[in-house]
């Protein structure tokens, strides 16, 4: 047994079958399917997004708006007394696992009711098919393409990235007059799409982009580029690098360590204001570091209101269900992909119909609400308002909801830090007049 | 010109990390003939064991020695419990190959529920800095680096001058000779897989220190690097698995201060490539320490 691999040629034919082995499984992904193909039984949705990967942390984000969803639905009758539950479709962030994933989804489960998730890795492979399939999706990507998209079933209820960008941006030169500016994103599609605008709008508003790093995800040290991000003297750092961990923490530890102990001031997009970014980076430079460096741009939301606080409360109780889900109590994703399905749910009821053909075009009105419709904050009034005979317009826990012709929605963007436990809390709003100049900068 | 030395040093801690990890891999191929997928998941599941022992406030270098028994002890069960009634039955080496990338995603699917969903990192002190011309590393980095030189020259020693690493050389060569000449290879296989164990163990822990935050995903990262460096040395080979570090880890860094960062990965597995089409065999496969004892 031992002689049968002794030649070099047999242990490069076992290397090959090692890497054979290796693609195999990088190809595959980690999407289940019950195969349960009933139109009449429990309804789903379905969450697709990253959930192994780089961008691993975003589909438990979005998984944690599910629940509690599906919780308050349920205990209150469920929708036109179907049963709502939730089911994970793992996209590995990766449009070639995606896609796949994408397909067995909507082939496997007719009872879609909704999709949420898609983000930027995945949204511009997976949207065309759930639409193509007839089923409103509420997609967490900020990619300009579906600014104005032709996708029926497309729900965008967060600002494009550029407008994160921008958020950054104005965070950078006007609340706290840094103009000499490091961009430090992951070469991942979604961070690549906050470079191109930051630049422009930094530049055009006379700062100066002192270096632009495109990092790999997941490498073990950022030694070099620490060092050549630190020669370059930014007073600032723009950053997305997620992974699992997040490439962040270890990036900011050799800031750290390379700079003589101090942190450079770090200013984060909304998908850093994350529960798992936090430990992550609490865990790498210290929470006093993190706590006194740290700023980021958030959707605009008060996290408090009658909405919110049924959010919260079955946010809770999903705990049973998922463990880590109450620590995505302040995550402005899982807010809104929460009330997209509470929309979803109210919009079937409001049409008494679960085919999606119906009810869809009915999702825009429960959102901006028809003349003279009653204003609701969770499901259960919403459905006790129907049965009166009233349109009903959603108002859940990130707040009011604007749909343009394009089914996107945008609030605006409040600057936010962390306490040492990772709360949030808001610093200030940018104001229209400063949104408008930057984003004119950029090119928006 | 300051930032390539600055890259070269901080490649000597890359180098260091990957030499630990790829040398205890490589010789449970060149010894075992086991091409152990499950590597890198041993790593991690160490790593998480120091990060027990250093969460009861001990230093993160005497917990790393927790790490080291619970890497010898998890792979020597590993290959008791998996490996070893599979290769009885003469599974072939691709089924074996299989039967490791299934033992590495029960170890990281077990970790999940265990150890959560969530990096973290271990309580430790970098120490003051210390910079020499360019050179800017760690007291932390420079121990790693200490540490890395002192496991090679052990087990250069160990399969050099002892009678147990002539043993491991001769079962290496020819099991089925070394068996009839008396030497107890079941005994130096299970002393292959303790020692083995207990390096991943510790390439587990330095691995973590060094990348300042950790989770059960890291393996597959760690897992690439160390096959990398294994096949680039000459497979099985020792000696080869710590020029391959070098080379790894030296143009990972190199290449990120000439390049772009975005492209480390790609110069270093160009290289990779570049050596299997003029060296298929790697570069080290005709004289490493796992050739016959003298």
């Amino acid at each position: 047994m031992h002689s049968a691999a002794r030649t070099p040629l047999r242990r490069l034919l076992l290397v090959t079958s090692i890497a054979s082995v290796l693609l195999l499984a990088a190809c595959g992904n980690g999407s289940s399917s019950s195969g349960n193909n009933t139109g009449t039984g429990p309804l789903l949705v379905g969450v697709i997004a990253p959930f192994t990967g780089a961008d691993a942390g975003l589909g438990p984000a979005y998984y944690a708006a599910c629940l509690p969803a599906a919780l308050t639905i349920n205990n209150n009758g469920g929708v036109l007394g179907h049963k709502v539950s939730c089911q994970q479709f793992d996209t590995r962030g990766e449009p070639a696992d995606a896609v796949p994933a994408a397909r067995q989804m909507v082939a496997s489960h007719s009872n879609l009711m909704a999709v949420v998730g898609c983000t930027s890795d995945e949204a511009s492979s997976v949207a065309p098919i759930i639409d193509a399939s007839h089923i409103p999706m509420f997609c967490m990507t900020g990619q300009s393409e579906f600014n104005k998209t032709n996708l029926k079933y497309f729900h965008r209820l967060v600002p494009p990235d550029e407008f994160d960008a921008y958020a950054m941006v104005g965070n950078a030169l006007y609340q706290n007059h840094w103009n000499k500016i490091a961009l430090v994103f992951g070469n991942d599609i979604g961070s690549q799409a906050f470079v191109k605008p930051a630049k422009t709008a930094i530049e055009k508003l006379g700062g100066t982009v002192t270096i632009s790093q495109a990092i790999a995800l997941g490498q073990p040290s950022y030694r070099t580029e620490v060092a050549q991000m630190l020669a370059t003297h930014p007073q600032v750092i723009l950053t997305e690098a997620l992974g699992q961990p997040p490439s962040d923490a270890t990036y900011l530890a050799e800031v750290k360590q390379q700079n003589g102990g101090k942190v450079i001031p770090f200013i984060g997009t909304s998908a850093t204001v994350d529960p798992q970014w936090f430990a992550a980076v609490k865990g790498a430079i210290g929470v006093d570091d993190l706590v006194n460096n740290y700023q980021a741009v958030d959707i605009g939301t008060t996290f408090s209101g009658p909405g919110y606080d049924e959010f919260l409360t079955q946010l809770n109780a999903s705990a049973s269900q998922f463990a880590d889900a109450p620590k995505y109590k302040q995550r402005g994703a899982t807010l809104h992909l929460y009330d997209g399905i509470i929309m979803t749910a109210l919009a079937m009821t409001e049409s008494n119909s679960i085919d999606p053909k119906v009810y869809n075009a009915k999702i825009r009105d429960v959102g901006n609400g028809v003349s003279g419709a009653t204003v609701v904050h969770t499901f259960k009034e919403g459905a006790d308002a129907v049965k009166n005979g009233k349109s009903v317009r959603f108002v859940g826990a990130g707040g009011e909801t604007n749909f343009n012709q394009y089914n996107n929605s945008q609030q605006g963007y409040i600057l936010v830090k962390v306490d040492a436990s990772g709360n949030e809390i808001t610093v200030a709003t940018l104001s229209q007049e400063q949104t408008a100049k930057i984003i004119a900068a950029g090119g928006g | 010109m300051d930032l390539f030395v600055a890259a070269f040093g901080f490649g000597l801690v890359s180098m260091s990390v990957i030499a630990i990890a790829a040398v205890g891999f490589t010789m449970q191929f060149g010894i075992t003939n086991m091409i152990n997928l499950a590597y890198a998941e041993v790593m991690i599941a160490s790593a998480y064991a120091a990060y027990a022992v250093n969460r009861m406030g001990i230093s993160i270098w005497i917990s790393m020695i927790g790490g080291a028994l619970f890497g010898a002890l998890f792979s020597f069960l590993l290959n008791r419990v998996l490996y070893a009634p599979f290769l009885r039955k003469g599974t072939s080496h691709i089924g074996m190959v299989i039967i490791s990338l299934a033992a590495a995603l029960m170890i990281a699917n077990i970790l999940l529920p265990i150890v959560g969903y969530f990096s973290v990192s271990y309580t430790q002190s970098p120490g003051p800095t210390i910079r020499f011309g360019a050179f800017v590393l760690t007291t932390s980095q420079v121990l790693i680096i200490g540490l890395a030189v002192l496991l090679m020259l052990l087990i250069h020693s160990l399969l050099s001058f002892t009678r147990l690493g002539k043993a491991m050389r001769a079962t290496a060569a020819n099991p089925t000779l070394a068996r009839n000449c008396g030497i107890p290879t079941q005994r130096v296989v299970d002393l292959v897989w303790l020692i083995t164990g207990a390096l991943c163990g510790i390439a587990g822990t330095v691995a973590a220190m060094n990348s300042e935050s950790f989770a059960v995903a890291s393996g597959a990262t760690y897992l690439i690097t160390i096959i990398a460096a294994a096949v680039l040395g000459g497979a099985g080979q020792p000696y080869g698995a710590m020029i391959g570090a070098i080379i790894i880890g030296e143009m990972t860094e190199l290449s990120a201060a000439a390049i772009s960062p975005q492209f480390k990965e790609v110069v270093a597995f160009a290289i990779l490539v570049l050596v299997m089409i003029f060296r298929p065999q790697g570069l080290l496969a005709r004289r490493g320490a796992m050739a016959a004892a003298g």
